[in-house]
């Protein structure tokens, strides 16, 4: 909504600064969007009457005019076709400086001396219209400064409405708010008494079909009209506000419709068949067209307004182009009428056709006001246009909305609001915004809101309004007293904010990309055609082709922010995400998954100083200690790594573990395959890991339990032991800690080695191993005897040898 | 003998205590341990005591000496370390830390856990819900029927007419009280999706929602809790506002400004030259919302409230491009 402060003053007496204005509006509701002074920098503009006009000796389109500037005549070169002896106009001398920053200049055109610019209201930025020079009214005198003459000082103000104040889409509305905050009452421009619009002797008849859809349809003819360009103060205001001037009747209508909100329509009488208006929905297949010159394609939801034989308009929405006012038209019948703002709103989205008309339907007019704004508007369009209204008019009404009254408690009024206040107080309020409010006892009021104020129909709305003319600022500031109670958390942020905690630690950083991605990934990964995760769920209306579906997996984001960080020359990488993956059920919602990825490449210790880190790269080992250090952390000891039968298609034949409880497989890590990091355009080696964290919060985690820590030393003695070159020497490690034995207490590899002294299929695997007793100190022959055992356990199960020192 | 020991202990430590350059320590070592020292004269002595004695006495002046000589050693090192160690020399001090840099969590999971710690700090309790919500759960409980004007503040993805991404984290209110009697209150973190892309928007963000529901919970209490939460949020000091606004779920509502943290109130674009900037929305529960899910509207009352995550991050971090949010480049990342 957007109104001009001088044109506001109109209708309400204040004195703030426009800065006040906005600042008490935007506090009492009605947030102000901007705040902008209005045809900036004509300040040196003048009036100037063109006294004489001669053609350029050397230039067809170019007249040489004598201008009279108040001061002195002067000689101007102008281009403009209607330039004529006796015409008033803009005139810029030398030294004024355009609105686009052109300085005006003494010039010499085609060799004719040219002192000053004759313009167009484009060039001043006052009105789209290029046709020629301004054509000012006649009453103004030479000399005068333009933006006096035209009144064009004013500023500008837009207010960004809430859907539920529809009555302040108007001038008087807005005026009404800051009455409030004034203390003063608004002036109707239009305060005399309503005639009796009865439909008897009229020259044309009305008929509603569906009072439903219209519970509300006045009109009223006005008979020889002479159609003219509107006078200049009302095209200002209505180009000020953004609409285009078109003739004396459109301008009128939609200038009552920014005053009181009512949108009206005219309609050229000569145009409408057999003298009728019919108010009906659309039959199936009907079409019709708009004023906008669009062929409409209408439904039977959709209401029409038609004459005896055609649909004349979409109601609500925009007249038809068969039916509207043009030049040659002389008699017009003017509607004002109420429709049902959601067949209002459906219609307009329906046909994707918004207009300012169909704004104010879809969010509720005055259903008490079609006759005033109607006749407000035949006042107008008689004084401006002539012609002659007819006596009496239409007013068919069925089913409007009732103003029923609400009782209005002043206890619980003030329990909701945090206040202390009377009825007198609380009724006072309400009055001031013309809601009638009538103190019934100290405890009660009854309230009865006016028709404009659609949006009230509860007590708690008559709340709201109090709260708002107190001033929401004005309400004091308390706590709730509440009892106390544990605050439940959520297993999920809880697990989510546990394995952040292990990822940073590591030195991975937390990406979050969005939920929606390409189907392309999959191909990308390189996922078989049948693979679970191309089961997704697909938006109907995505804003972009690669972001079409809910992810499954969380892997390729984290790829495409990888790709990202090489491409931007930050090749060291660790990052992970937590975040849902979405997968498609037989129910109403889909299964929402929480998972975790985690991506290393490059360097091992991204951000370390080289000095000390030198070069390492990352590599297999690195995403496995995460994998490890995540399990240890979170104490899910029941998950396992296993080598599985096979891998997924995006690591093939590359080093890959995953992450199972029993069967069931959680996750995995490894490196991913050339062929992917080719399909991806990374040209880097990719460590990663992915695990469900939903399924790791459904292992139970273990215990935290003391052990008491022994007072005996412990001893740790080597071996070395040739196995078979293909043997997992985790497998040993774990046979070795599976052993039995109460004095093992530790076993570690300390070194793998393949080489020329080792005999060939062979490699040598030396372990140390921490021997304890917890109740006493460890003799050689005890240890010795143990240690013999474990070297007779590899030898014979997996073919070992002692290795000869 | 034996006090003659003693004395000469307790004179030597003291006086090695107080030595603090390597000539005076010389001078101490011959005069106390030296061949001809005070030491060995006592030694010497020995042979003059009691024969049923001597072992004893042999063995005390043996363990003296060598606590003397123990402590001279410690001495010594003491002063050369002083001095500089040998291995030492040469070592550039200037040179960075062997760091290991810890990982940083996403600027906008940080202010999340910022927002909701206040919020937990005040007793709320933490729930998120799905991301994928009914049209029911996001509109119709909500007092946004079809067809409301109020659908246009939300461009919504769809999946078929009744299943969506959500637009707003407020449907947790409604799982929530469906679960639960009052008194609830209540924090709901997570994603919200709108079908809107340009400079402005991304079309995912993260809200936190919170609710507080119980007898007799009045406006003046909503305010109380939010100006606790901005307070710790930004500044003792913020200046904040309550003004009226819409939202459909609340009546009466109220948006929530804070004073400008970039220009301190002066105007700048950032507050489009209003001193103000806009931080969160709010309002007393419609009593159509209690009433769609069984709650006795005339008993309870209580007040909603949600805000934009990344729009906190911007204001506190003076983040100028929401795009660079879900981008994970890491020289974003790692400023945070
Ligand atoms: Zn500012």
């Amino acid at each position: 909504m957007k109104f001009t402060v001088n044109w506001l003053k109109k209708y309400i007496d204040f004195d703030l600064s426009n800065r006040e204005l906005a600042d008490r509006l935007t506090m009492a509701g009605l947030e102000v969007d901007s705040v902008e002074e209005l045809y900036p920098g004509l300040d040196d503009l003048r009036v100037g009457l063109v006294k004489g006009v001669k053609p350029h000796p050397n230039a067809d389109r170019l007249s040489l005019c004598e201008v009279d500037d108040g001061e002195s005549v002067r000689r101007v070169v102008c281009g403009a076709p209607n330039v004529r002896a006796g015409m008033l106009t803009a005139l810029a001398v030398p030294g004024t400086v355009m609105p686009g920053g052109f300085k005006i200049k003494p010039a010499k055109i085609r060799g004719e001396a040219s002192e000053g610019m004759l313009c167009s209201a484009h060039e001043l930025g006052i009105s789209p219209d290029k046709a020629g020079i301004m054509d000012l009214p006649a009453d103004l005198s030479p000399g005068q400064s333009l933006v006096e003459a035209l009144e064009l000082r004013d500023t500008l103000i837009e207010v960004d409405l809430t859907p539920n104040r529809p009555d302040c889409a108007s001038v008087i509305g807005t005026a009404r708010e800051v009455g409030a905050f004034v203390g003063k009452k608004v002036k109707h421009p239009g305060a005399g008494d309503l005639p009796e619009l009865s439909g008897a002797d009229l020259p044309f008849a009305v008929e509603v079909r569906d009072f439903a859809a219209c519970p509300r349809y006045s009109a009223r003819m006005v008979k020889g009209v002479k159609i003219a360009p509107s006078p200049w103060w009302l095209q200002r205001l209505l180009l000020a506000l953004g609409l285009r001037p078109i003739n004396n009747v459109v301008d009128v209508t939609n200038f009552v419709m920014l005053e009181y909100g009512q949108p009206l329509h005219a309609f050229d009488f000569s145009k409408l068949a057999g003298g009728r208006i019919v108010v009906r929905r659309a039959a199936k297949g009907e079409t019709t067209e708009t004023l906008d010159g669009v062929e409409r394609r209408l439904d039977e939801e959709m209401l029409l307004i038609c004459d005896a034989e055609r649909p004349v308009a979409v109601a609500g929405v925009m007249g038809g182009g068969n039916s509207e006012v043009s030049d040659d038209t002389v008699d017009i019948l003017l509607e004002s009428a109420c429709f049902d703002p959601v067949s209002i709103r459906r219609t307009s989205r329906r046909l994707n056709l918004a207009t300012d008309s169909s704004y104010r339907f879809e969010r509720g007019v005055d259903p008490q006001g079609t006759v005033r704004a109607l006749e407000r508007a035949v006042e107008l369009i008689v004084e401006l246009a002539g012609g002659v209204a007819v006596p009496g008019g239409v007013d068919l009404k069925e089913g409007l909305p009732e103003n029923s009254p609400i009782d209005l408690r002043v206890r619980r009024c003030n329990d909701l609001l945090g206040l202390d206040l009377s009825a007198r107080q609380i009724g006072d309020y309400l009055e001031s915004i013309e809601i009638d409010a009538d103190p019934v006892d100290e405890e009660s009021l009854k309230v009865t809101p006016p028709g404009f104020r659609v949006d009230l129909e509860r007590e708690v709305d008559l709340f709201e309004e109090v709260a708002r003319l107190v001033g929401y600022n004005e309400i004091p500031v308390t706590l709730p007293h509440v009892p106390l109670s544990f605050a439940d958390r959520d297993p999920a942020r809880e697990i989510r904010k546990e394995v952040a905690a292990i990822m940073t630690a590591q030195g991975y950083n937390e990406a979050i990309n969005y939920s929606f991605v390409s189907d392309r990934h999959y191909d990308m990964l390189g996922l078989p055609a049948d693979h679970p995760a191309r089961r997704n769920v697909r938006l109907l209306n995505p804003l972009a082709e690669d972001q079409s579906v809910m992810r499954t997996m969380l892997l390729p984001g984290i790829l495409e922010n990888l790709k990202r960080n090489v491409n931007h020359q930050r090749p060291d990488i660790k990052l992970f995400e937590v975040g849902k993956v979405f997968h498609p059920t037989d129910s109403e919602l889909p299964d929402e998954e929480m998972r975790l990825v985690a991506v290393i490449s490059g360097k091992r210790n991204p951000d370390s100083p080289p000095l000390h880190f030198g070069e390492e790269e990352c590599d297999f080992f690195d995403i496995k200690a995460c994998g490890e250090n995540l399990l240890n952390e979170l104490r899910r000891d029941q998950v396992e790594m296993v080598s599985p039968k096979e891998t997924p298609a995006y690591v093939g034949g590359s080093p890959y573990l995953a992450l199972q409880t029993g069967a069931e497989v959680l996750g995995g890590l490894g490196r991913l395959s050339a062929d992917c990091l080719k399909r991806f355009g990374i040209k880097t080696e990719v460590y990663f890991l992915e695990v469900s964290l939903t399924g790791l919060a459904e292992v139970s985690p273990r215990p935290k339990s003391f052990e008491p820590l022994s007072r005996f030393p412990s001893v740790n003695w080597d071996l070395a032991m040739l196995v078979p070159e293909n043997l997992a020497a985790g497998e040993i490690i774990e046979a070795v800690k599976n052993c039995g034995e109460e004095i093992l207490e530790e076993a570690r590899i300390i070194d793998i080695f393949r080489g020329e002294s080792i005999e060939e299929g062979y490699k040598s695997v030396a372990i140390t191993v921490t021997y304890r007793d917890d109740s006493k100190t460890l003799e050689d022959e005890t240890v010795q005897k143990v240690h013999q055992k474990i070297i007779d356990l590899i030898s014979t199960r997996f073919g070992g040898k002692l290795r000869e020192a | 003998m034996e006090d003659e020991l003693q004395r000469l202990r307790g004179e030597a430590l003291v006086r090695l205590d107080g030595i603090d350059q390597s000539g005076d320590l010389e001078e101490f070592r011959v005069e106390y341990l030296g061949r001809k020292g005070l030491f060995s004269g006592l030694m010497k002595q020995l042979g003059q005591a009691d024969p049923a004695e001597r072992p004893r006495l042999g063995q005390l002046a043996n363990s003296v000496k060598a606590e003397v000589e123990e402590a001279f050693a410690a001495r010594q090192q003491a002063l050369a370390d002083s001095a500089g160690r040998e291995s030492d020399k040469g070592l550039d001090i200037s040179l960075p830390g062997r760091t290991v840099p810890l990982g940083r969590l996403h600027p906008v999971t940080q202010i999340m856990d910022e927002v909701c710690g206040i919020f937990e700090g005040l007793g709320f309790a933490v729930a998120e819900g799905p991301d994928i919500e009914t049209d029911f759960y996001n509109f119709e409980a909500l007092n946004i029927p079809p067809h409301h004007p109020a659908r246009d503040m939300h461009d919504t993805f769809y999946f078929s007419e009744s299943v969506l991404l959500r637009t707003h984290t407020s449907p947790m209110q409604i799982r929530a009280m469906e679960n639960k009697k009052p008194p609830l209150r209540m924090i709901a973190p997570g994603k919200v999706y709108r079908c809107d892309s340009d400079i402005t928007h991304t079309p995912m963000f993260h809200q936190v929602e919170g609710f507080l529901v119980d007898e007799k919970v009045s406006f003046a209490d909503l305010k109380g809790i939010l100006s606790i939460f901005i307070a710790r949020m930004f500044d003792e000091k913020t200046p904040i506002r309550f003004r009226p606004s819409f939202f459909p779920f609340t009546e009466p509502s109220a948006e929530v400004d804070i004073g400008c943290v970039i220009c301190g109130g002066s105007g700048c674009r950032v507050c489009k030259h209003t001193g103000w900037l806009e931080i969160l929305g709010s309002g007393m529960i419609d009593p159509e919302v209690f009433k769609k899910i069984g709650y006795d509207p005339e008993l309870y009352t209580g007040f909603a409230f949600g805000l934009g995550i990344e729009r906190i991050a911007m204001l506190k971090y003076g983040i100028n491009d929401i795009r660079l949010y879900y981008e994970n480049d890491l020289r974003f990342l790692r400023q945070f």
